[in-house]
């Protein structure tokens, strides 16, 4: 293999490595190396595993002896900071006093650990994934932007070869907003796809588990760990888990791709628009079938997912309200929680309501198309500690604008997917966002590939 | 009832603290009015009483 080891994604290093030509140890001490170098002005990292080198060895060793266990087998993934784990400390990003959490392994970290994968760390998130920044974590293409968030870490990490993968967790699209801002591949599959057991909640019905990755094969080799039922989750599903590798490799030709021209393009910024616009016509071109729709449901979104974020989250941290806690959280978050009390019950329940309602709209959607394509996003990475940005000319807060495409599929728990599209005048990352039928993972992943091998924009770097 | 937040709602701030509240919750609370307009009084709410829940395998 040729190059240096670090940026090489998930789908060359498996091979690689199952026959002894890329060695887990060395891959691995490469990662620590260019966390060594390159963390300190990144800040994607909270905690730096201390065994991780002689997970590799113990790896190395084992596929020596020909029990290779599959392609995660001696492959470093980066942990968000909300997953428990057994070996490292656990914080969901808050510093606040009198929080303790198990340390034990959530579903996903003992899936990637029995899979073989090297723990390599813990990815920043912001605290209890709340919010569309990571701070203290920088934008690997430009040091004084924000990597998105929550799962901002991870994208981070990714993005700058620290991690060949990493978990995020997705409440309103903290999987794919950094996904598109750190120009990597995030996918959010079908609520319940994923176990989200030993993930510290944020919202019990809008939390997705999954991964960010260079590429879109590597999200499927990962998926294919992470998918399947799990009784500890009572949302997880038992449906049967399909060879996602089967996925790949496929034209789109006579697949219908949806463009829902109400919402998803609505005031976003121009490259935004222009790349997105670029890639539907590629698609087309590559013998997709466009199809032009509106969902007007779509208008009512917003008091929906916020009814339900706040209630849930600010029952989730009931014991540390009347605690006291919380006035050490985040301001940001701090007031989120405390906020959740003026969320009444029938506002809760008209949020449930609605989100049916959407469910059914999106299923009649599906009736004539395949997927639902647009931006993951409408604005690219903004500067930190900006709180508006200029959108098709006029101001609008990063709050309000960065989830506006991505909320649309917690509430209805399609899959969707961020893989990336094009730069901006800046040299920022862009995503386009696909979304499939609940469960059909397989067919979100087939167009991504097939849009993603007709690019190049998966093998440009960061200029760290 | 002296202070219905706290009393009806068990929003227990002091209140400049309250105040800050109620103004950051605005905009979204216009969020939820807008929502509070659709009728869907023949829509069965996105959640589902399971009492076999328990009786699943745990691990």
């Amino acid at each position: 293999m040729s190059g240096e080891l670090w940026r090489q994604p998930l789908e060359k290093l498996a091979p690689a490595i199952r026959t002894g030509k890329v060695s887990p140890v060395a891959l691995t001490e490469a990662c620590l190396d260019r966390i060594e170098r390159i963390d300190g002005r990144l800040d994607s990292f909270i905690h730096v595993s201390s065994a991780a080198l002689d997970v590799a060895r113990v790896a190395e060793r084992e596929i020596k002896a020909g029990k290779w266990k599959g392609p995660l087998h001696g492959i470093p993934v980066g942990v968000k900071d909300n997953y428990l784990t057994r070996d490292m400390p656990t914080t969901a990003g808050s510093t606040a006093p009198g929080l303790a959490f198990a340390q034990r392994d959530s579903a996903a970290a003992g899936m990637l650990r029995t899979a073989g994968a090297v723990l390599i760390g813990k990815t920043r998130t912001h605290e209890f994934a709340w919010g569309n920044v990571t701070p203290p974590v920088c934008n690997p293409w430009d040091l004084s932007r924000v990597p998105s968030g929550s799962s901002g870490g991870s994208g981070a990490a990714v993005a700058a070869g620290l991690c060949v993968a990493a978990l995020g967790s997705d409440t309103g699209g903290s999987i794919r907003m950094p996904a598109a801002a750190c120009g990597t591949v995030g996918l959010k599959a079908t609520f319940g796809r994923v176990s989200r057991d030993g993930v510290v909640p944020h919202s019990w019905s809008l939390d997705h588990a999954g991964p960010l990755t260079r590429t879109v094969a590597d999200a499927a080799l990962m998926m294919q760990v992470l998918a399947g039922y799990d009784p500890a989750d009572p949302a997880c599903q038992g449906q049967p888990v399909p060879d996602y590798a089967k996925a790949l490799g496929k034209p789109v030709k006579g697949l219908r791709i949806g463009v829902c021209r109400n919402h998803f393009f609505e005031n976003l910024q121009e490259d935004v628009e222009n790349a997105v616009e670029k890639a539907i016509g590629d698609l087309a071109a590559a013998g997709g079938k466009v199809v032009e729709l509106k969902i007007p449901l779509l208008e009512y979104g917003l008091g929906a997912i916020f009814a339900i974020e706040l209630s849930s989250s600010t029952a989730y941290h009931e014991a540390s309200l009347l605690a006291g806690r919380v006035p050490h959280y985040q301001p940001d978050v701090r007031m989120l929680v405390e906020m959740g009390r003026l969320v009444t019950g029938p506002d809760y329940l008209k949020a449930e309501q609605y989100r049916s309602a959407l469910m059914q709209a999106y299923r009649k959607v599906f009736e004539s198309v395949d997927v639902v394509i647009g931006p993951t996003t409408p604005i690219t990475a903004w500067k930190r500690g900006e709180w508006t940005v200029q959108v098709a000319g006029k101001p609008e807060s990063v709050l309000a604008a960065s989830w506006r495409f991505t909320y649309p599929y917690n509430l209805t728990g399609l899959p969707a997917i961020s893989v990336p599209c094009g730069f901006d005048r800046d040299g920022l990352p862009i995503g386009l966002q696909i979304a499939g039928k609940p469960f059909d993972e397989m067919t979100v992943l087939r167009i991504a590939h097939a849009y993603e091998r007709g690019q190049d924009w998966k093998d440009r770097w960061p200029p760290l | 009832m002296d202070d219905p937040y706290k009393d009806l709602l068990g929003l227990n701030l002091p209140p400049e603290r309250l105040k800050e509240v109620l103004a950051a919750y605005g905009d979204i609370l216009a969020e939820i009015r807008k929502l509070q307009s659709l009728d869907l009084t023949d829509v069965h709410p996105a959640i589902v009483f399971e009492p076999t829940a328990p009786y699943r395998n745990k691990p």
